[in-house]
């Protein structure tokens, strides 16, 4: 197991290295993706590395010149990295409709970075009803169609063996935060948070192998977990490791979260019988939403708060990027029930470039104080 | 308005019918909230002809932010919706809406409140957050007709997905109104709605005239009822008087900038609290800003013989739905048809899909036209972000860049 979590862990300090290696190795071609709803299982079906891209804490140098300082840290770091060399690696870009910046960010990353190829995948914003489940399939059929083009052919056969790949991925480290619901002191949220972002860094049956690993050296009881104050934590992308041990540090844990690169990065299993492109549809519909999809039969926010209540957590971290809207439009009223279900939380606000842990630490101390009844 | 700057401004005398005209349909709005008569809050690039074919009153809440910006209200609005918790980054219309739907303020007292709400994403992703957010505050139910974004070109199963949607909007306002909806009533809405938008296509294409006798000020004040109010006849009787003004002035040789010497282009939503004085700015210094990327909006091509399938066509089709690339050719267009000088770029904090690209566009522009682009950093309702002096300087040394 040490040698396993050893070997993920490695990667924090560069994300890309496995990545790099494997083309050097392979020859293969290396997909840069940024969003958790694009269907990887297509990507690695045609015998393709996917890789996840989430920005980085730097300082920008090229992208202001493409993008408004109003725009998110995730978007203008990312197009950073992509202008200065530092994604050189990527064959293409795939792009899915999420938010507003994300649309507009494929236009300007098209134009710009040029890589060799570059995916749109627009997925529906309603993620009910027959016309959009319709039009959801055609467009994976697209996408499975452009990825063909671009990259090789995604036979049926390969894509039902990727699926089964990726849910056993999906169910390793669903495994991962029900162990840790249980006891957290088994492992702490920084390190818990990196096995689900390593697993968009490295091809999936050698992530199942390293996790199968880790997994079975967690049997606990770890007698680390008592005292600590359990949080749920929410947002887009987590990928301030820093941030997540200082909460560690201060005596806090965090035990479920609704990031997209933690708890909806896995949540769900697609079928693995039938159609695998409706397959796919299917999980992308049933696994925890981003605030940019509609569901209509039940409000967002409404999932969230039973996700909360369900975790066991005492306190929340809504843990939002500056200017990203479509959070920031769901946590007053997400707030506000949390208030009268009586869980204390903490609204904190990051960019990429000038981020500032100890400045953040009073204030989650303050919360957990809070918790206590201190 | 002082003695020098009337001389600036040569008064449009449709304006008082447009005046009268937009004070009853609000009238008419707020006297039928808590009677028979549903009403839906809509977003400006929603179908609305839907709505007028099954006598439902349409309210947008945008047109309300745009009158609560150019009455300087709109801080106040917002800072109510900021005290709940709304980011000072989230969209300032939004922000304001929510603030004034809470407090009832703004020049006109708030908005009726609404019996369902219908959100189009085809301006932004926005809108659908902001509609979520009143679908909680009113507790009403929230139709989201979702127009996938057009990066390259427009796929057919998108084409077919929108046209879809249209008949499951269809069968939403039957469920809301308990009423049948009729083809017939549909088709003859269709038709003065294609009337209303090519009356105002053809307003707008009055400033091809040199020197021109409208500027994008005007059509900001004046595209009110074609946001509105279109698919009614009040609106093609507005929109026909308003032409043959613009007409006559042309063959009076009168013009909007009194000594118009350049000609530009404006994009983005309007810097609503800013407008008279930024007119006031440019013409002053013999510039008329000629067109806009704004308002040729709700110029959208509807075919008679199939109102449905074409309507969902022109919805997705509209300005801020398609990539930088679409959009550059119709820049490009506007420019070469109106003979502009130069284009000045607002970069509106509060519109991400309007202004996120805007720095590549620029680019692109002087690129390939050689002419001039100026950006200003603003938003279009949030006053707080605005420096007046900064504005005024760096226009006035990009007129003089000019020649």
């Amino acid at each position: 197991m040490a040698d396993a979590l050893a070997r993920l862990m490695e990667l924090r300090d560069d994300p890309f290295r496995w990545a790099r290696d494997w083309k050097e190795r392979t020859r293969g071609k290396v997909l840069g993706f940024f969003c958790g709803y694009v269907p990887e299982e297509i990507i690695h079906a045609a015998g393709a590395l996917p890789v996840r891209i989430t920005g980085e804490n730097r300082v920008t140098s090229k992208s202001g010149a493409h993008l408004q300082s109003y725009c998110c840290s995730l978007a203008r770091t990312s197009l950073d990295m992509a202008l200065t060399g530092d994604l050189d690696f990527l064959d293409g870009t795939v792009f899915v409709h999420t938010c507003d910046t994300m649309q507009r960010l494929s236009d300007i990353w098209r134009l710009n970075a040029g890589f060799p190829f570059h995916i749109d995948f627009v997925l529906p914003v309603r993620f009910e009803g027959v016309a959009a489940l319709e039009y959801m399939r055609l467009e994976l059929a697209n996408f499975r169609k452009k990825v063909e083009e671009n990259i090789g052919p995604v036979t049926d056969a390969a894509l039902s063996e990727s699926i089964k790949l990726y849910n056993r991925n999906r169910e390793l480290l669903a495994e991962l935060y029900s162990l840790r619901r249980e006891d957290p002191g088994i492992m702490p949220s920084d390190q818990a948070l990196w096995l689900v972002a390593s697993s968009a860094l490295i091809e999936k049956s050698e992530h199942n192998a390293l996790l199968e690993k880790v997994l079975e050296g967690l049997g606990g009881p770890s007698g680390q977990s008592d005292g600590k104050v359990r949080l749920f934590a929410a947002g887009s992308v987590m990928d301030q490791y820093d941030f997540l041990k200082m909460v560690e540090e201060v005596g806090g844990t965090i035990v479920d979260d609704d990031f997209c690169t933690g708890r909806r990065y896995f949540d769900a299993q697609a079928p693995t019988d039938g159609d695998p492109l409706e397959a796919i549809a299917k999980r992308l519909t049933g696994r925890g939403s981003c605030p940019c999809k509609y569901l209509p039969s039940r409000d967002r926010a409404d999932r969230l708060l039973d996700r909360i209540e369900k975790s066991g957590a005492r306190g929340a971290i809504f843990f939002q990027f500056k200017y990203c809207e479509p959070h920031a439009f769901d946590y007053p009223y997400t707030k506000k029930e949390m208030n009268e279900r009586g869980i204390p939380s903490l609204n904190l606000e990051i960019e990429h470039d000038s981020v500032s842990v100890e400045q953040l630490r009073t204030r989650v101390e303050a919360l957990l104080e809070t918790v206590r009844g201190d | 308005m002082t003695a020098e700057e009337r001389k600036l401004y040569v008064k449009i005398k449709a304006t008082e019918q447009m005046k009268q005209l937009m004070t009853d349909y609000y009238i008419g709005a707020k006297t039928a909230e808590g009677t028979d008569q549903p009403i839906c809050w809509i977003t400006s690039g929603g179908p609305v002809e839907f709505l007028i074919a099954m006598d439902v009153i349409p309210v947008y809440p945008e047109n309300h932010g745009a009158m609560c910006g150019a009455s300087r209200m709109s801080v106040e609005l917002a800072e109510v919706a900021e005290k709940m918790g709304f980011s000072r980054d989230v969209c300032s219309y939004a922000r304001g809406d929510i603030g004034s739907a809470i407090t009832h303020g703004g020049p006109i007292g708030g908005l009726p409140k609404p019996d369902f709400l219908l959100a189009c994403n085809n301006i932004c992703g926005t809108v659908f957050k902001w509609y979520q957010e009143l679908a909680r505050y009113f507790d009403v139910p929230l139709f989201l007709m979702d127009t996938p974004f057009i990066h390259k070109e427009k796929t057919e199963h998108a084409a077919d997905y929108v046209r879809k949607q249209c008949l499951e909007l269809v069968s939403f306002l039957e469920e809301q109104t308990g009423k049948e909806f009729s083809d017939e009533r549909f088709a003859e809405v269709a038709l003065l709605s294609v009337e209303a938008v090519d009356l105002w296509k053809e307003v707008l294409e009055t400033a091809e005239h040199k020197p021109s006798p409208f500027t994008c000020f005007d059509a900001f004040i004046h595209m009110a009822p074609i946001v509105t109010l279109r698919g009614t006849q009040e609106v093609v009787d507005y929109y026909e008087l308003l032409r043959d003004e613009m007409l006559q002035r042309i063959e009076d040789g009168v013009s909007a900038v009194p000594e118009e010497k350049y000609r530009l282009i404006w994009d983005n939503i309007p810097i609503w609290y800013e407008m008279r004085n930024l007119g006031n700015l440019f013409a002053s210094n013999n510039a008329c800003l000629v067109a806009d990327t704004y308002t040729s909006a709700w110029a959208v091509d509807i075919k008679i013989d199939e109102p449905l399938t074409s309507m969902a066509d022109a919805y997705m089709k509209v300005y801020l739905n398609i990539s930088i690339d679409i959009m550059i050719d119709q820049l490009l267009s506007l420019i070469e048809r109106f003979e502009a000088d130069g284009l000045v770029m607002h970069s509106n904090r509060s519109c991400k899909p309007y202004s996120l690209g805007q720095y590549d566009l620029a680019r692109m522009v002087t690129e390939k036209t050689g002419k001039p682009v100026l950006i200003i950093e603003a938003d279009m309702t949030d006053s707080r972000v605005y420096s007046e002096a900064q504005v005024r300087e760096r226009v006035e040394a990009f007129i003089e860049s000019l020649g």
